[in-house]
């Protein structure tokens, strides 16, 4: 029987971890984006190990790498992919090539200095299963950001879903808003990498908007059975997982990627006379 | 400042070493309903991008509305794209988000109302009246993805319109639409000129899609503007010979052009 009181700040980490991956989802899936985890943990990464580098130690490395997420999101916003003429997905990529070699650069140097890099290795590859109250409230704390950010800039976040250049036209402030909504995304990602892992995020910022896109129209729905979706996955995962002793990370992506199939079945389903 | 809706002077536009556009003079009227012709790659997209100051790399003075867009930051350049409806020639990449036709819509009130501020009903109820008005009601629900090339210009159309802009411009919004879709959209067109006064701008390379109330033809051709004038006078089998080839000519019945095989053209 599992111990309710002892494992409710992993539930309650399970349930924030997804809903607001799931709420990141919707955007990431909508602007075609899902390289983004990948570019912004190895950002981080490369935060962490400069910040280890200059002396920070312990839970301090979440500041550069913090730092590090940021600053690439801000690169990622404010580049033109017209005036670049490349696509938003290329850059994504070359931005991570150059994150992740000063990411293991930085690693290289730390044998070279007589230090070891244990700190920087376990900051972004945490586990759900070791989540703390502390880390509730700092993932509830970005979370909120977030949402806010969301709630404030909704409208405009659909335009440019629509299409960004489309929105530019048309006098909304596209470049501006993209960019918060990137910043805010890096800073979320890079809080649950730390404290759940990349393996459950990199599936969470995706098969929770693509099982709400076969199922509903509309924006608004579209997020709250993202952000549902999101928060089933993190939590029905860990508590499969506690049934079944399997790893948690794996039983909440494989659960969320069967919503995605279930989704998709009850749609062909739904559509048949 | 002028009070023209669009003043051109000493406009080039240069891609690399290319010209792409060079226009010495052009001054569109307020309430005019202009075509602006030409062969692919005339510079007739680029000519509306510097409208909107989205064309890089300008040189010369464009003023849109009495604003000069070159000297604008990027507060005046919103707010003086607020003020004008755009249609797209190319319609946006299926998009993974399934945003319904009316959000589709409303996405044209978003500038007008302002950050940090929601659409208020006010701004719904001018997005249900343009939807009711362009015969999108029954679509209004569905999604954007889901309905026809046509019916995805007429919402398009309807977002640019919700903006109730000073000046609109359409970027060829017939292309790849059949004959019947075409149609409407033309009379989609005239109506809105007719009755709401609005200056139009219309790009497009089919002398079809010019509605009876077209005033005013400009032609472009390798960037420059090599005609100007109402279309009984520009419209003519030579200049069409000019821009597409010999063995056509041009037709006009009803107030309505069309170009069609001339009598030297090959069987």
């Amino acid at each position: 029987m599992l111990d309710l009181t002892f494992w409710a700040p992993v539930m309650a980490g399970g349930v924030l971890a997804g809903g607001s991956s799931g709420l990141l989802s919707v955007y990431i899936v909508g602007m075609r984006i899902p390289f983004l985890g990948v570019c912004v943990a190895h950002a981080a990464l490369a935060g962490a190990v400069f910040g280890s580098l200059a002396g920070l130690e312990g839970s301090m490395l979440l500041i550069p790498a913090l730092g590090g997420a940021a600053v690439t999101a801000l690169s990622l916003g404010l580049a033109d992919p017209r005036k670049l003429n490349m696509d938003a997905n290329v850059i994504m990529g070359l931005l991570f090539s150059i994150t992740m070699g000063l990411a293991f650069v930085g690693i290289g140097l730390f044998p070279v200095l007589g230090r070891s890099d244990n700190d920087v290795r376990s900051l972004l590859w945490g586990s759900l299963l070791y989540c703390r109250w502390s880390d509730v409230w700092l993932m509830l704390g970005a979370s909120l950001a977030l949402g806010l950010f969301v709630l404030a800039f909704g409208k405009e976040m659909r335009a440019i879903l629509f299409s960004r250049a489309d929105a530019q036209a048309a006098g909304i402030r596209a470049t501006g808003v993209w960019t918060g909504f990137l910043i805010l995304t890096a800073v979320l990602m890079t809080v649950n990498f730390q404290t759940v892992g990349g393996l459950m995020i990199y599936s969470l910022i995706t098969n929770p908007a693509a099982a709400a896109f076969q199922l509903v129209k509309g924006n608004g729905r579209a997020i709250v059975l993202a952000i549902f979706f999101g928060a089933v996955s993190g939590l029905g995962g860990f508590l499969l997982s506690a049934v079944t002793d399997l790893p948690s990370g794996a039983v909440i992506v494989l659960l969320s990627a069967l919503l995605v199939g279930v989704s998709a079945m009850f749609r062909v389903l739904l559509r048949r006379p | 400042m002028s009070d023209a809706a669009v003043q051109l002077d000493d406009l080039i536009v240069r891609a690399g070493r290319r010209t792409i556009l060079s226009v010495d003079s052009l001054r569109l009227e307020r309430g005019e309903l202009v075509g602006l012709l030409g062969p692919n790659g005339a510079g007739k997209t680029t000519l509306l991008r510097c409208l909107l100051g989205l064309q890089w790399r300008v040189q010369g003075r464009v003023e849109v509305l009495g604003r000069p867009v070159g000297d604008l930051g990027s507060g005046g350049l919103a707010g003086l794209r607020r003020r004008i409806g755009y249609v797209p020639q190319i319609l946006p990449a299926r998009s993974e988000m399934p945003l319904t036709v009316r959000e589709v819509v409303a996405i044209g009130r978003t500038g007008i109302a302002g950050l940090l501020r929601p659409l208020k009903g006010s701004d719904w109820r001018f997005v249900d009246e343009w939807i009711e008005r362009l015969g999108l009601t029954s679509l209004a629900g569905q999604g954007f993805g889901e309905i026809s090339g046509g019916e995805q210009r007429k919402t398009l159309i309807a977002r640019a319109m919700v903006q109730h802009p000073e000046l609109l411009l359409l970027d060829e919004p017939t292309a790849n639409l059949d004959l019947g879709w075409r149609e409407r959209i033309v009379r989609v067109i005239a109506e809105l000129h007719r009755s709401l006064r609005l200056t139009v701008v219309l790009v497009c390379h089919e002398l079809e899609v010019l509605p009876t109330c077209c005033g005013r033809v400009v032609v472009l051709d390798a960037g420059r503007v090599v005609a100007d004038g109402r279309p009984d006078e520009v419209l003519s089998t030579e200049r069409i010979g000019s821009l597409y080839g010999p063995g056509l000519a041009v037709v006009a019945a009803s107030g309505r052009w069309a170009v069609v095989p001339g009598e030297s053209a090959h069987a």
